[in-house]
């Protein structure tokens, strides 16, 4: 166990033993007799350490779960976790210790005379390291399990990570305001001119840089860290994912800088947008526009609505002030600890494993609050993202960077 | 020089007395830990396994099984000759694992971890005189 078990008094205590029990009670209710999670945001809930490589964690009826992952990283992954190393199991090419040979091992004593049901998670995400288990490897544990059935179970995970608990909201809050600290640092990078000559890739490393420095311990995106987008690549036709490129920064245009920073697997995600002066009065129509929008939908939030009545309420605005063809549809994705970043909710929705446009927000959930909008004939492009904590009335804004659209 | 039989109880009993001599508590790096070495297809047709039990260094057990085995907190099974061309330099053990010849049971770290205490222990084993 790692020398860093945080003690309960810590504000970022996450009370993972008590999780374990969650899921291992809901895995009574419906008849499950071991549970095999193999995503991403499942393993970072339960382990409590980032999994980069392909993971699983086996969660037995009662008792401790054990992690599995590529033997390289065990070692780390059980310095890192709540769990042990005697739970925290390497896999490897060898006779009896590859993936298959390690799993159905810890699943079998679960299954009296190797009958009972595995819970497994099974799926389809937009988000690639989603990590659902591949039909190989649910063809391989079958055959090694011939009597057991295998069901698809990742709702357990999903209904119990819905709401997120005070450690979990303070590992976001701290995120957030390393992802200040990064911001802080492109705009005294940026300002007075200090701008020409640098590129994206130079503004999204000077951010990871003062990031970094703050704690942060990666730019945990999956789109390429910290995206930076400049000129005509802020505003590409129904965009909302741009790494950075080696372009450089040029007087007269716009430029994104939407940072990512990880704090104990909670996650920090924050745009700010930037007109490299002079701005023009059209360039500063557009970033009215999305700053009106913006405020709006941060006041919008709240517990009892619902992704499609917000969208029906901004849309509104949006006609009104005849800027709708400039906005992505969408105002949101979902968020959770490393690995949980796309839908919201459940897979309730009209479209499996897409976020239900009829969620019901409740107190305690949280999602990244995410704008983007787009003029591709004028080159310019606006995106905000936040994470946000839905309230009773209202939420809570983790990143204190102030909203506007700056002239440098 | 007298030879013992592979897997008999005089080989077991050399094997202990070797492995006791010749290990120090320092050279194996006072681990304390048990394996269970599982041959199957023997030349009689039966499986067999050895049991070496180490404590605080010290080899304190190796047994022979038949029938139920008993919990070790590594078991490596293969074939009888796998092993036999193991014990007579033929093949390389991390060879064998690696294809599959022989499987291990246990936390695959902390085997890597052993793996140098293993091989002085098989490099003991190697130098009893036996027929397989």
């Amino acid at each position: 166990m790692s020398e860093t078990t945080i003690p309960q008094a810590d504000p970022y205590f996450i009370d993972f033993p008590n999780r374990i029990r969650a899921i291992q009670a809901e895995m009574g209710q419906q008849g499950i007799d071991v549970y095999l999670g193999s995503r991403l945001r499942t393993l970072s809930w339960t382990v409590d350490a980032f999994c980069p490589w392909r993971s699983y964690v086996v969660v037995p009826p009662q008792g401790l779960p054990t992690a599995v992952t590529f033997v390289i990283d065990a070692a780390r992954v059980a310095d890192d976790s709540w769990l042990d190393e005697d739970h925290v199991l390497g896999y490897g090419p060898m006779g009896g210790q590859e993936q298959i040979s390690v799993l159905s091992g810890l699943v079998r004593p679960h299954l009296k005379g190797g009958k009972g049901v595995v819970g497994i998670e099974s799926g389809m995400a937009t988000y690639l390291p989603e990590g659902n288990l591949t039909q190989y490897e649910f063809e391989c544990l079958q055959a090694a399990l011939p009597d057991a059935r295998l069901t698809n179970a990742h709702d357990i995970v999903d209904r119990l990570s819905l709401i997120k608990d005070e450690g979990t909201i303070n590992r976001f809050r701290k995120a957030s305001c390393i992802v200040d600290i990064g911001h802080q640092a492109v705009y005294d990078a940026i300002k007075e001119g200090g701008y020409r000559g640098m590129t994206e890739t130079e503004i999204g490393g000077l951010a990871a840089y003062a990031m970094r420095k703050a704690g942060s311990e990666w730019e945990w995106s999956f789109t390429g860290g910290n995206e930076i987008a400049s000129g005509y690549r802020t505003g590409l036709a129904a965009g909302a994912c741009t790494p950075a490129s080696r372009r450089a920064l040029q007087a007269g245009e716009p430029l994104m800088v939407d940072l990512h920073a990880m704090f104990k697997l909670g996650l920090g995600d924050h745009a700010h947008n930037y007109l490299l002066g002079p701005a023009t009065p059209r360039q500063r129509w557009h970033a009215q526009n999305f700053v009106t929008l913006v405020d709006l939908c941060l006041k919008t939030y709240r517990a009892g609505i619902s992704p499609s009545r917000l969208a029906d309420e901004l849309l509104e605005v949006c006609e009104e002030g005849e800027f709708a063809e400039y906005l992505v549809p969408g105002f949101e994705h979902g968020i959770g600890m490393m690995g949980d970043e796309w839908r919201i909710g459940l897979n309730d929705g009209p479209f499996p494993y897409w976020t239900n446009p009829d969620h019901v927000y409740q107190a305690g959930e949280m999602l990244i609050c995410a704008m983007q909008y787009a003029c591709p004939e004028e080159s310019i492009g606006l995106r905000y993202e936040n994470p946000i904590l839905i309230t009773e009335e209202g939420c809570e804004v983790m990143s204190k960077y102030p909203l506007g659209v700056e002239e440098i | 020089m007298e030879t013992y039989k592979y897997l008999s109880p005089e080989w077991a009993q050399e094997a202990a007395r070797r492995l006791k001599a010749d290990l120090t508590p320092d050279k194996m790096k006072h681990l304390t830990s048990s394996m269970l070495t599982v041959y199957t297809d023997c030349p009689d047709g039966a499986n067999r396994a050895v049991c070496y039990r180490v404590v605080d260094g010290v080899v304190e057990e190796v047994s022979l099984h038949e029938g139920e085995l008993p919990d070790a907190e590594f078991t490596i099974t293969a074939a009888y000759e796998i092993f036999a061309r193991i014990s007579r330099a033929d093949l390389k053990a991390r060879a064998a694992l690696m294809s599959g010849k022989m499987t291990l049971k246990g936390n695959l770290v902390k085997a890597l971890r052993l793996a140098p205490v293993v091989d002085r222990l098989n490099e003991v084993l190697a130098t009893i005189p036996a027929d397989y």
